[in-house]
């Protein structure tokens, strides 16, 4: 669990971050967005003490971070950053296995826990293991960063916009397969990102920050709801909202059962969001959806009538609320 | 694109016309000075400047064909650049080197009269600049061939025993021949003493120049005094700089009895070193502090971000990512000591610079030769050794 304590942070007369309060829970997924400049990045560097804090308290698992020794604390707090930050001198492998090798595991140890990584992230090993990162793409070079960041087997994750520099299809496959490997780990993972759609589609909780402060925080859903002022509002899309809204909920949450009526010709599987049946129902002029399981057999029915009076309700529930 | 470009090319079109510019001018100036310039030149004695004869005189009909043939082979050849014919230049490249001694033997046989022992053969301005040319030629064809710096070096030692074994066996009546034979023992002791004093004043500048630049970088404010300095030392003319040690080594080694049972004194060794030492920092020390600095600051941010204590940083990150930019320091130094150590002899240190100086001195051009061809062979060899070495160490291996 990571946890900070109006936490400020000052270069000189600057005022880089002001009086952060911030409780990430073990195993959750938080995401700082902001402007650039905004301060996301200091605040990231301050929980692994690659800058060090002017005022307030960060705490690790209860402890503060300046009773422990900086290096330890780095060792056991995995860190991704956007230009990879590899060794250009070191083959994937020995990238990979940088952290264990500190830590002194054995060779052969190391060696499996490379492997192993290299599996879970898509990277060959016959084909990969000793290429150097000047030979990787873009992606294949992201996926080492982030299988070096894991080596150690870290209970932390930072992330500083791990994907920014990719192209759009690359960095979409590497947020889904983050999304996975995030929902067989559970790490604790700060990730800061300027991009919305990015952390809406992977955090649990959203911070969002301007000026070094935060300015609304809460999980995904709650923001788009009720965004707390015209700054959050636009970063969440404006117009665009209701749509990135419907992108967070999926089909089956809102299907009834299948009625007696006429069976509706376009199907779409449950585990879909509504914005992609919001967009089926466009492309196929209707509006009604049968939605599916996986092996294809009708479960129930979508109508656009429910999906926007369900989203009325939920308005009113939270205006009572 | 055009729409002209889009279009299909029609098949009868001619395909252009794309010589590699620079070999076809380099065959045609080897060429033209192999007919125009001085082949050979014959002296009576030690002293009296030469006659010069042509190439036709030199080696005859049939030597001048077989001459211009292979320089005309290599301009075909550069007109129409591939692979293939770049590899056959290489080939007319190495012949011509290795024909080269034999044609000095053929005008030797032909011109020197053999009842006159004090007569003797000089090497002429189409030779010199015949074998300049080729080795221009080399490097052309060694970047597009790619290969690596190592290849035009092995070829070149390779040729250099071959002229070395034709020297010894046939070419005596060659003046740079009999200046070596009449001094072989000096020569080869000036050849080691060249070659310490080069070590030396190497090997301690690389040690001084990495202190002074890990010093430089913890202390902001000693580099600008330090860099200053050593500009400034780098602008006195290394003959005055001999001159300035000369007083003050002197005292010393009168006064203080321990450096002059080292062999301190105001001239020799001594003041050759501190001024070469002096001269390489420059150098040693820039190409150090940028190449640590260069190393990229992300990379060092994520080797700290990873949990790297100082020293992990430095050893297994900074240091040998600065490696090749510091071996380009170790061999601009290198080079720049073996041609200023020339000018220590004039203080007595020796080194081939001796050979230079005399000749000089006795109007004998050929022991001038005899000091400078060593000289340049070693700087050329060290060049191209420490270049390849820093070319190998490239990090992963790329160029």
């Amino acid at each position: 669990m990571i946890e900070l304590s109006h936490v400020s942070k000052q270069f000189g007369d600057d005022i880089a971050v002001e009086d952060i309060t911030l409780r990430i829970a073990k195993g959750k997924f938080c995401a700082l967005v902001g402007t650039s400049g905004c301060g996301k990045s200091t605040t990231l560097r301050m929980i692994n003490r690659l800058i060090e804090h002017s005022s307030g308290d960060i705490f690790l698992d209860g402890q503060a971070i300046e009773q422990y020794d900086p290096v330890k604390l780095r060792r056991r707090i995995g860190y991704v950053i956007q230009s990879t930050g590899l060794f250009p001198h070191w083959n994937v492998a020995r990238n990979i296995g940088l952290v264990p090798r500190l830590l002194k595991w054995p060779a052969t140890e190391i060696n499996t826990r490379v492997e192993e990584l290299m599996g879970v992230l898509g990277l060959p090993v016959g084909e990969f293991a000793h290429k150097y990162p000047h030979q990787l793409s873009g992606g294949q070079a992201q996926r080492v960063g982030v299988a070096r960041a894991l080596a150690a087997d870290p209970d932390i994750l930072l992330m500083d916009e791990p994907f920014g520099a990719l192209d759009p299809i690359t960095r979409e496959k590497l947020q889904d397969e983050l999304a996975k490997l995030q929902a067989r780990l559970h790490k604790t993972i700060v990730f800061v990102t300027h991009d919305m759609d990015e952390a809406l589609k992977l955090a649990d909780h959203l911070v969002v920050m301007r000026d070094g402060r935060i300015v609304q925080q809460g999980t995904p859903l709650a923001l788009l709801q009720q965004p707390a002022d015209p700054f959050v509002e636009s970063l969440l899309g404006g117009l665009e909202r209701g749509l990135k809204q419907a992108a967070l909920t999926r089909v089956k949450d809102h299907m009834t059962s299948l009625g007696p009526s006429w069976p509706a010709q376009s199907r779409i599987p449950a585990d879909f969001s509504l914005r992609q049946a919001l967009s089926m129902m466009l492309r196929d002029h209707c509006d009604r959806l049968t939605v599916v399981d996986q092996g294809d057999v009708p479960i129930g029915e979508l109508s656009l009538r429910r999906i926007v009076k369900e989203a009325q309700l939920d308005k009113v529930s939270q205006r009572d609320a | 694109m055009s729409l002209i470009d889009a279009l299909p090319s029609p098949s009868f079109k001619r395909r252009p016309w794309h010589p590699n510019v620079v070999l076809l001018c380099l065959s045609g100036a080897m060429l033209a000075a192999a007919w125009l310039l001085s082949f050979v030149s014959v002296a009576p004695n030690r002293i009296v400047s030469g006659t010069a004869f042509g190439m036709v005189d030199a080696i005859s009909w049939p030597g001048a064909a077989l001459v211009s043939l292979l320089f005309i082979a290599m301009a075909a050849l550069s007109s129409v650049p591939t692979s293939r014919h770049y590899r056959a230049m290489l080939g007319i490249i190495i012949l011509t080197l290795l024909l080269m001694p034999f044609g000095l033997m053929v005008a030797g046989h032909w011109l020197v009269d053999p009842s006159l022992p004090q007569a003797r053969l000089g090497i002429g301005a189409a030779y010199w600049t015949v074998l300049f040319v080729l080795l221009l030629c080399l490097v052309e064809l060694r970047l597009r061939l790619g290969l690596s710096r190592w290849w035009p070096t092995l070829l070149l030692a390779g040729v250099g025993i071959a002229w070395w074994g034709c020297a010894a066996l046939w070419l005596d009546r060659l003046a740079l021949v009999q200046e070596f034979q009449a001094r072989e023992g000096q020569f080869y002791q000036a050849i080691g003493q060249h070659i310490a004093l080069v070590g030396t004043a190497v090997g301690v500048s690389v040690v001084l120049g990495m202190l002074l630049a890990m010093l430089m970088r913890r202390y902001q404010r000693l580099q600008k005094i330090a860099f200053t300095l050593l500009n400034f030392l780098q602008t006195i003319p290394s003959l005055a700089l001999f001159g300035l040690l000369l007083a003050p080594l002197a005292w010393l080694a009168a006064n203080v009895p321990p450096l002059a049972a080292l062999g301190v004194s105001g001239i020799g060794n001594a003041p050759a070193l501190i001024a070469l030492i002096a001269y390489s920092l420059l150098p040693m020390v820039r190409n150090t502090y940028i190449a640590l600095e260069e190393v990229s600051a992300e990379t060092l941010q994520a080797a700290k971000a990873m949990g790297m204590r100082t020293g992990q940083r430095f050893w297994q990150v900074r240091f040998p990512l600065a490696l090749p930019v510091l071996l380009e320091g170790v061999r601009i130094t290198a080079v720049q000591a073996i041609g200023l150590t020339a000018v220590a002899a004039l203080i007595g240190a020796g080194g081939l610079g001796t050979f230079i100086f005399q000749g000089l001195g006795q109007a004998a051009m050929d022991m001038v030769l005899l000091g400078a061809m060593p000289i340049l062979i070693l700087a050329l060899i060290v060049d191209a050794g420490l270049g390849a070495l820093a070319d190998a160490l490239r990090p992963g291996g790329q160029e």
